[in-house]
């Protein structure tokens, strides 16, 4: 497998500027010839479908729910960052950039993350020509907030629905196009296999959710937009519907996996509370812009929280980071968390969580000013828990969040498979080992309205379409594929649920693939997972219908590729002994017991290759060069 | 340049024109109130008088009785409309139906307004059918011969038959009112929050005041005759 | 608090053309910090591993933000909460030996797709009609060469917060679909940068509104009242003021 990177060449500044004067262009006129498939209706999917219609292809529109807008990005609350120094505190395109890179530990392009900073000026302006409602001053211009990571306030936000917003305002842009009938939408409908003509991506394999229909969509290129795969955990602040399935499938057709190893798991979510439990929610980390997080100094303090003095609270992320205070880097409160937890001294029913306290801020700004700004979280908060958190401090603890990892791309965008296009969090590209806050919705955008539409002209410019007959043996193959597997699942009529399965598979991974690895934990899992997913095939029970509207048959399928992913992140995890950003090795740490990188040894980026069923996928290290930025230790002390 | 497809008979148009019809058809049962006031003097003459003005109109009389029928006939199109477009709407009705409460305006009121509506044209046509078009008595009044509709209307009022049906229809009424008034507002696109409660209120007294009137006088007349 | 023991009496349709029936379950060992779609997930686990069908219902976030998720419950859209989505009901709000009513959206504009789940797609036309700016990607001048009240921009991010449920639907007696059309004509009509296109859109949108077979708004208000972000019925005022505009004044 050849990983090409095509980083363009020149000063960083200049790359994308060159880069874009180089492409190929399709001319206007052709452009309509040309049909593109994009998977996934989220930022990145809406985005690039949108304004891919606006230059005058033909796409056609997947997404897995009803309408576009309820995409994942929906749930993204906290905010979107820009270098647009609306502030005058500092910030630049080189400081967003520096703040990118840095923040995800150097295991990121350069010429990408640079890319990103570039373009993210451009997505706000179009963000609010669109009628985005952004959070204003009283003078009418926008407001800004800070966010984990950085020193500058650069977060664009709409109260605590910056997601919703932003995706709302790409799915009005892409409705439009389905008037003008330059987008096809195609919803409830679910990619199950990618086609591949001559080593090439000329369309995908679907299933209609409703009618249970298997059919194939041809195109001169697919784009994969379908987000992260954070559930292989079974318990994330994802979506039910999020997966990997479309991911994987390309994986298993030849596209090459990167870091698959480096998930985030996000410091404010609402605690765990029964078995029953189905998801975890995120509080946005917006809100450690004003409260406080602390736990007991005693251990096993059983007192309730405002009886505790305040010099009996140990308010850890404060003392021990000074600089950052509350607003260290995602990975690290994460990780200070579960060392409190750890030590006994966490707090809640479960004694798995930790404080977030606004009292200080509550009585600084007053309690108006805290709920214009959090009211929504606040209430949401209270509704899961039954507490007052004007009163009571929060609880909150990590979950997975985010996965940085994701089917490997180039600096265009494009897998090792030609005319394969991957977007959003389902690539790897520009988060490292660890993503900053308010920068996925920012990526997503970027890919989908500032990369992807000039990137895919090159591509089709240079690759002329070739019309592949119905009878075409791959599209044969692939559909008799999608068949099986669902007759498979179908006929083993086991005796436990795919939830079951699913739970339990979650708990290896969260166990040993979690916030802490370790070489005798990460073989445990590689034991382990494989284990599952035998009994899986043997003893699976489904709910019967393949030709109805059957939720338990489409979660089985894409629990069954988790069951596969699981274990190769454990496998990336294994083979990177270094500790970076969300990747922390136990092994790997430094007198403070920070993560510490192996920069001689692991500064590449690891993208597995499919070698087949039961056969141990083949590790390519695509190798990071950092010309500009000083590679250092973290520290946000 | 094409023209926007707005229509007099879109959803929103079609509410319009009930409202502003509704909001007439009050401003008229106002005045008829008002007129009707003078029966609770006892004083014939007077309320033989005050309904001559408007038999002396002449063919004036006509356009405005063309108008208030037409007003009827639209608002009762619109509304019949709207009642029948709600049964297509929502052709499997839910098996358990409970009030929303907290903003919600849907009352009693609001739900049967159709039915209100249908009872109060019926009585209309009785109203109308036994009174103008009814016996015609006449009287002469500072020697002009007019129409004593007094007599006709004491007569009347002299059954407990018909105060009954009057009183219980303009109990109707006042239920058709106490939604419609405020709705009507809004059908227009008139309330802010801010005077969305006041209106209400003021809707409700409309309401009050129109219903107890007009049922009050019937009864005066039947228990003081 | 003791688990509870619950009786679900759930609507079943196995497709958009099969007749439905109500079916009765009953659930136990029910957590009063389970969520109600947990509640129905423990349903379904008992239902696949008897070898029934699982009850299909629609959700995805399960956080309130997205919403796929619906259901009425005892008579009332996302339940008996304000404010709240399916997703985000406890079951704390419910007693032991509760008999809950399970039912889709009903509406002819939305159509049964299986048991609870109802095919909502007519709010994507209508979006498709006329809910956005026109505008190409590339040609948006700086974010802040426009600065806009506060007051309005918050006022269109009251409407703009619409999830796009149905709920709205659901619970109007008329099945109309005027909350969800004016929270997005209101909120662009809000904003300088809907101006340009603020009576086509408010044309547009009421027109495909009528097509799609909702029913006249008769400002019963039930939907402010189950809406899961509480948009307030003034929206549907100001939406009537901008159709009246177009009616008047043309493009
Ligand atoms: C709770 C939460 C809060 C967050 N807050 C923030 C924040 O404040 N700031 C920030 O920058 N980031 C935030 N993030 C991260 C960010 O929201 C996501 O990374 C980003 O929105 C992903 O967008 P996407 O377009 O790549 O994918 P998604 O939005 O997940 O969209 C995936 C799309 O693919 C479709 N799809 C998936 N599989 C298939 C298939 N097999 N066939 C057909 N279609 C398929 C789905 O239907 C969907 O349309 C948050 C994430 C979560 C979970
Ligand atoms: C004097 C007689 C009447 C008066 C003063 C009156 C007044 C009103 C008013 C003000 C409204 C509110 C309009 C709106 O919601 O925009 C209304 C609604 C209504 N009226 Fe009347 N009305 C009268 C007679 C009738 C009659 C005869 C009918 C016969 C069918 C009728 C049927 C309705 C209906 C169905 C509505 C509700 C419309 C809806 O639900 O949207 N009304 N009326
Ligand atoms: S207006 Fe409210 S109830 Fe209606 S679709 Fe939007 S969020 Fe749901
Ligand atoms: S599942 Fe997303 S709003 Fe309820």
């Amino acid at each position: 497998m050849k990983l090409d990177s095509k980083i363009p060449e020149g000063p960083l500044a200049e790359k994308w500027d060159k880069h874009r004067f180089k492409l190929k262009l399709v001319n206007p006129a052709n452009k309509r010839k040309y049909n593109i498939i994009v998977v996934g209706t989220g930022l990145a999917g809406a985005s690039a479908a949108a304004s891919l219609a606006e230059l005058g292809y033909h796409v056609k529109n997947f997404c897995i729910q009803d309408s576009p807008r309820r995409a994942h990005s929906i749930a993204a609350q906290g905010g979107i960052n820009a270098a647009k120094n609306y502030p005058n505190d500092g910030d630049s395109i080189w400081r967003l950039f520096y703040d990118t890179i840095k923040g995800g530990d150097y295991r990121s392009r350069e010429a990408n993350v640079y890319r990103l900073a570039q373009v993210s000026n451009n997505i706000i302006d179009q963000g609010v020509a669109q009628g985005i409602p952004f959070a204003r001053e009283y003078g009418g211009l926008l407001d800004n907030r800070s966010f984990g990571g950085a020193q500058v306030s650069r977060t664009f936000y709409a109260r605590g629905q910056t997601g919703q917003q932003l995706l709302l305002g790409a799915y009005s842009s892409l409705m439009r196009q389905v008037a003008k009938k330059q987008v096809q939408l195609i919803t409830r409908t679910e990619m199950l296999d990618l086609i591949l003509v001559d080593g090439k991506a000329v369309g995908i394999t679907t299933r209609n959710l409703i009618t249970g229909e298997i059919a194939t969509h041809m195109a001169d290129a697919v784009v994969i937009a379908t987000g992260g795969y954070g559930n292989v955990y079974y318990l994330s602040t994802n979506a039910k519907n999020s997966n990997a399935t479309a991911a994987w499938r390309c994986y298993k057709r030849g596209a090459a996996f990167a870091n698959p190893c480096f998930t985030q798991i996000h410091p404010t979510c609402i605690p765990f509370s029964g078995d029953y439990q189905s998801k975890l929610t995120l509080m946005s980390e917006s809100l450690r812009n004003d409260g406080r997080v602390w736990v007991p100094k005693k251990r096993g303090d059983d007192r309730a929280p405002n009886d505790i003095p305040e010099d009996e609270r140990d308010y850890y992320l404060e003392s021990r980071y000074p600089s950052f205070g509350n607003l260290v880097p995602r990975d690290v409160a994460s990780r200070n968390a579960k060392d409190v937890v750890d030590d006994g001294r966490g707090v809640g029913p479960s004694k798995v969580a930790v404080y977030l306290d606004f009292a200080d801020s509550i009585n600084r700004l007053g309690e108006n000013v805290i709920r214009e700004k959090y009211g929504n979280l606040f209430d949401m908060y209270e509704r899961i828990i039954d507490e007052n958190p004007y009163k009571t401090p929060m609880m909150i603890y990590p979950a997975v969040h985010y996965t940085m990892g994701g089917l490997w791309v180039d600096y265009n965008l494009m897998s090792n498979i030609p005319g394969l296009f991957v977007l959003g969090e389902a690539n790897f590209s520009d988060h490292g080992a660890n993503r900053l806050g308010a920068s996925a919705l920012m990526q997503g955008l970027a890919d989908g309205y500032f990369v992807i539409p000039y990137t895919i002209g090159d591509y089709l410019a240079t690759n002329k379409a070739t019309k592949v007959p119905s009878s075409h043996h791959a599209i044969e193959e692939s559909v008799a594929l999608v068949h099986d597997k669902m007759d498979k699942l179908l006929y083993i009529k086991g005796e436990k649920t795919s939830t079951e399965f699913h739970r339990e598979l979650g708990k290896i991974m969260w166990e040993y693939v979690g916030m802490a690895r370790d070489e005798a934990g990460l073989n445990k899992a590689l034991e382990e997972i494989p284990k599952l997913r035998d009994e899986f095939w043997q003893n699976v029970r489904v709910s019967s219908d393949k030709n109805l509207m059957n939720k338990d048959l489409e979660f089985t399928g894409r629990i069954a590729d988790f069951l596969e992913l699981g274990e190769l992140m454990a496998r990336d995890a294994l083979e990177r002994n270094e500790s970076c950003g969300g990747h922390f090795r136990l092994e790997s740490q430094t007198d403070e017991g920070e993560a510490k990188r192996k920069d001689d040894e692991y500064a590449f980026v690891s993208a597995w290759e499919y070698k087949g069923e039961g056969k141990k996928p083949a590790l390519h290290k695509e190798k990071l060069v950092f010309d500009n930025v000083e590679l250092t230790q973290r520290s946000y002390k | 340049m094409p023209a926007l497809p707005t229509s007099l008979w879109s959803s929103v148009a079609r509410k319009a024109l009930m409202a502003l019809t509704g909001l007439a058809l009050i401003g008229f049962l106002a005045v008829h109130l008002l007129g009707n006031l003078i029966l609770l003097t006892g004083n014939a003459d007077a309320f033989n008088l005050y309904s001559n003005i408007y038999a002396s109109m002449g063919s004036f009389l006509y356009v405005i009785e063309a108008g208030l029928v037409a007003f009827f006939l639209i608002h009762i199109v619109s509304g019949v409309t709207v009642a029948l477009g709600k049964m297509k709407a929502r052709p499997v009705s839910y098996e358990k139906t409970a009030n929303a409460g907290g903003p919600s305006r849907k009352t009693i009121s609001s739900t049967t307004m159709i039915y209100t509506g249908i009872i109060v044209l019926a009585f209309l046509v009785f109203h109308v059918t036994t009174l103008k078009y009814g016996a015609h008595y006449e009287t002469t009044i500072h020697g002009e011969k007019m129409r004593d509709l007094h007599k006709l209307i004491i007569e009347n009022f002299a059954q407990p038959g018909i105060v009954v049906t009057y009183v219980l229809t303009m109990l109707l009424l006042g239920f058709h009112l106490r939604h419609g008034f405020w709705s009507a507002f809004q059908s227009l696109g008139a309330l802010q929050p801010r005077l969305s409660g006041l209106i209400y209120t003021i809707g409700v007294l409309i309401a009050i005041i129109l219903a107890v009137g007009f049922l009050f006088i019937p009864l005066w007349i039947f228990l003081t005759a | 608090m003791a688990d509870m023991t619950l009786t679900l009496k759930i609507w079943r349709q196995k497709d958009r053309k099969s007749p439905g029936k109500f079916v009765t379950y009953t659930v136990e060992n029910v957590s009063e910090h389970m969520s109600f779609l947990e509640m129905m997930d423990v349903l379904n686990e008992q239902l696949i591993k008897k070898g029934e069908d699982v009850v299909e219902f629609d959700n995805d976030c399960r956080e309130g933000i997205c919403g796929m998720c619906s259901l009425v419950i005892n008579g009332r859209p996302h339940g008996q909460e304000h404010g709240t989505a399916t997703c985000q009901l406890h079951m704390r709000k419910f007693k032991d030996g509760d008999i809950i009513v399970v039912e889709p959206w009903r509406a002819a504009a939305f159509p049964v797709l299986k048991d609870l789940a109802v095919d909502r797609t007519a709010f994507d036309r209508i979006m498709a009609a006329g809910g956005y700016t026109s505008i190409n990607v590339g040609g948006a001048q700086d974010a802040n060469a426009i600065p806009i009240a506060k007051r309005a921009s918050d006022e269109a991010m009251d409407a703009a917060s619409c999830i796009g449920c149905g709920a709205c639907v659901a619970a109007c007696p008329n099945a109309s679909a005027s909350l969800f059309v004016a929270a997005k004509i209101s909120q662009l009509a809000l904003l300088p940068q809907g101006q340009i296109e603020r009576r086509r859109r408010a044309a547009n949108m009421v027109a495909q509104m009528d097509k799609e077979g909702f029913g006249d708004c008769s400002n019963h208000a039930e939907c402010e009242a189950v809406c899961p972000k509480e948009i307030s019925i003034t929206h549907i005022a100001r939406m009537k003021r901008e159709y009246f505009k177009a009616m008047a004044l043309g493009e």
